[in-house]
């Protein structure tokens, strides 16, 4: 009962007017920005930040889940359009749905998408409902041992899931760390890494580094290979799945949306590993597993489920532990903390309406998703055909205000300059910079929690064995680390991630 | 303008990276009180992560020496130059010239990285307009606190 006048209150929060209406401009301007190609959700976020700035926090947060959901479709559409994944859980999209595209199916293959995204939303945003309140309430009966064990499951997942080799991306994890040290440290009031400048004082902001090495960073890669750049855009006819395409989609929809719900929950990088396990899986048991990779509309529909069921319930690590799971979760943090909202544990009982209304807006995020997104489709086409010369000194606009407008600071401005060469610098190494930035939020979390568990034991480490949540979490992120050395893991993982670059 | 880099592997550039990074981190935080791991002061953490992340470097720079180690691609250096510089240009002049002639700058300024560049009427009308747009969505419409002529336009503010 609970759960259903924690429904009731979000409906009535999220159906108001305005809100209802800064959701749809969320899953508007999220989706046409999204489609665009080369800009990943992290770089839309972050460009589409300063809209939600003047808003009041429930309407802000609507509107940044209305974005968020808004350019999770938009890079679906780019990866079956035009072959062009905007992010790596998208890779698996491009497989089968770019393949139908080229057969002139690309209107059935979005639509597969879309109703298998919209039908996994649903049931993620049911799941949320009834598992966060359990959740957090467990989560309040954690210490900051279970924490660092958690903070240390998620950095360790976010590293064997990025392509490349695992040192680089424990190298990656590190840097982010010190990235996050810099500032006043709360404990002792001491300036680390500031270098006498009063800017510096208050940290790293989070936005601003995301910015950088995503949006600019993104930007300056693409301008490497200008000419390589002419891919074609394919047509969209028929928009509406044949009886037979319902028929073959249904059950892999069910299925994706069960994996996409239950792997998204994990720290770490749930939402990949999603989509990728649930291409898998239907390949394995499909009666024709030769046509996958050839426009197998179960190619498109399952991961694209299991992708949206994901990117749905990743938000219970964050809403109840506070803890972001993906990078993208990482800036929605960063996102909320400018909104003056500290996600965790307390906020479902702290502030009811904010959380129930977030919930309910994330449904609506996805219905208004379905219903703006194949009628507007060949207004999506459209977009992706603007050449990148027009598009590019447009983004960087985009980022600099959004950069500027966070705390009116034209340092900002320069430090997001200094991380776009840095993202440049990421790629041209080899290095993704996935676990960086999730280790930026995590690193002065995993710090806090290390000196607090530690100040309460005497400097005693063996509790982080002793405490059986925490040993539990840790034997996980061990199995984890040595799942990386199995040779068939080692064979999938390549496969698969190679692809994400 | 493709410059071939020296031969790095991108081990060796990213390793250097670390190590530097790392050791350059870790002799700034033995400055800090380190404390003890039952009461860790504020250059405990750091210098553990700077070291670790030397040790990083260094194993990413021994197994560039090993054969198979990627070689960087050739840098196309003039966006890479061009695109921050102008960010940073930006940045000076929007408190001075207003939101709408900085954005205006910064269009055509980035737009110059691009290797199909050319000064053309009809892309400049377009980057006035965009900026105008900019103008009246952030400041107008959105309400941010950017002024709309900086303080080198005393007159038109």
């Amino acid at each position: 009962m609970e759960i259903f006048n924690g429904l009731m209150l979000g409906l009535s929060t999220a159906t108001t007017l305005s809100n209802f209406a800064y959701c749809f401009f969320g899953v508007l301007l999220g989706t046409a920005v999204g489609v665009l190609p080369g800009l990943g959700p992290i770089a839309t976020i972050s460009m589409l930040l300063p809209f939600t700035f003047g808003l009041p926090v429930d309407t802000a947060l609507i509107m940044l889940a209305g974005i968020f959901y808004g350019s999770q479709y938009g890079g679906s559409t780019t990866a079956i359009l035009m072959n062009l994944p905007g992010e790596a859980s998208s890779v698996v999209t491009t497989l089968d749905g770019h393949e139908m595209a080229k057969q002139g199916k690309a209107g059935r293959a979005l639509a597969a998408a879309a109703i298998g995204s919209f039908f996994a939303g649903t049931v993620g945003t049911l799941f949320i409902a009834v598992a966060a309140p359990l959740l957090a309430g467990l989560a309040l009966t954690f210490g900051p041992t279970e924490y660092f064990s958690l903070i240390v499951l998620g950095l360790v997942t976010s590293m064997v899931l990025t392509s490349g080799s695992l040192l680089t991306a424990f190298g990656m994890a590190l840097l982010g760390m010190l990235f996050g040290m810099v500032g006043t440290d709360i404990n002792s009031g001491f300036s680390r890494y500031t270098f006498g400048s009063p800017n510096l004082l208050d940290g790293l902001d989070f936005v601003v580094i995301a910015t950088g090495v995503f949006g600019l960073g993104d930007v300056l890669a693409n301008l490497q290979n200008e000419h390589a750049r002419a891919a074609g855009v394919a047509g969209v006819s028929r928009l509406f799945p044949t009886r037979e395409d319902w028929r073959r989609m249904t059950a892999p929809i069910l299925r994706g949306t069960g994996v996409g719900v239950v792997l998204g929950i994990l720290p770490g990088a749930g939402v990949l590993l999603a989509s990728f396990s649930s291409y898998a899986l239907e390949k394995k048991i499909s009666r024709r597993p030769h046509e996958f990779g050839k426009g197998a509309i179960e190619g498109v529909a399952a991961p694209e489920a299991a992708n949206n069921a994901a990117a749905q319930t990743c938000f219970i690590p964050m809403l109840t532990l506070g803890l972001p799971g993906t990078a993208t979760m990482a800036l929605m943090i960063g996102a909320l903390v400018v909104q003056g909202v500290q996600p965790g544990p307390e906020m479902l009982t702290q502030q009811p309406a904010l959380f129930w209304g977030l919930v309910v807006s994330m449904w609506i995020g996805n219905l208004l998703l379905l219903v703006l997104n194949l009628p507007l489709v060949g207004m999506w086409a459209k977009l992706i055909s603007v050449p990148y010369r027009f598009l590019f000194p447009l983004i960087c606009v985009f980022t600099a205000i959004g950069v500027y407008s966070i705390n009116n600071n034209v340092f900002d401005v320069y430090l997001m300059a200094l991380f776009g060469v840095m993202g440049f610098f990421f790629r041209k190494v080899g290095a993704e910079p996935a676990p960086l930035i999730l280790a930026l939020i995590l690193g002065p979390m995993a710090e806090e929690y290390l000196r607090r568990t530690l100040l309460i034991s005497h400097g005693d480490a063996t509790v982080f064995f002793t405490s059986p949540v925490s040993l539990g979490i840790l034997v996980v992120t061990v199995l984890l680390l040595l799942s990386i050395l199995s040779p068939n893991f080692r064979k999938v993982r390549e496969e698969g991630l190679q692809e994400a670059d | 303008m493709r410059v071939a880099l020296m031969r790095f592997s991108q081990d060796f550039a990213l390793g250097l990276f670390f190590m530097v990074v790392g050791i350059v981190a870790g002799v700034i935080a033995l400055g800090y009180p380190i404390g003890t791991p039952g009461r860790m002061g504020p250059g405990f953490f750091p210098l553990a992560i700077s070291a670790l992340l030397t040790l990083t470097g260094l194993g990413a720079l021994l197994r560039a020496r090993r054969a198979g180690s990627l070689p960087i691609e050739a840098v196309e250096w003039r966006p890479v130059f061009i695109v921050p510089v102008v960010v940073v240009v930006f940045g000076l002049l929007i408190e001075r010239l207003g939101l709408p002639l900085a954005v205006f700058v910064l269009i055509v300024g980035t737009a110059s990285a691009s290797v199909r560049f050319e000064i053309d009427l009809k892309a400049a009308a377009g980057a006035a307009v965009f900026s105008a747009i900019c103008a009246l969505l952030f400041v107008k419409l959105l309400g941010l606190p950017i002024p709309m002529a900086g303080s080198w336009l005393p007159d038109f503010g």
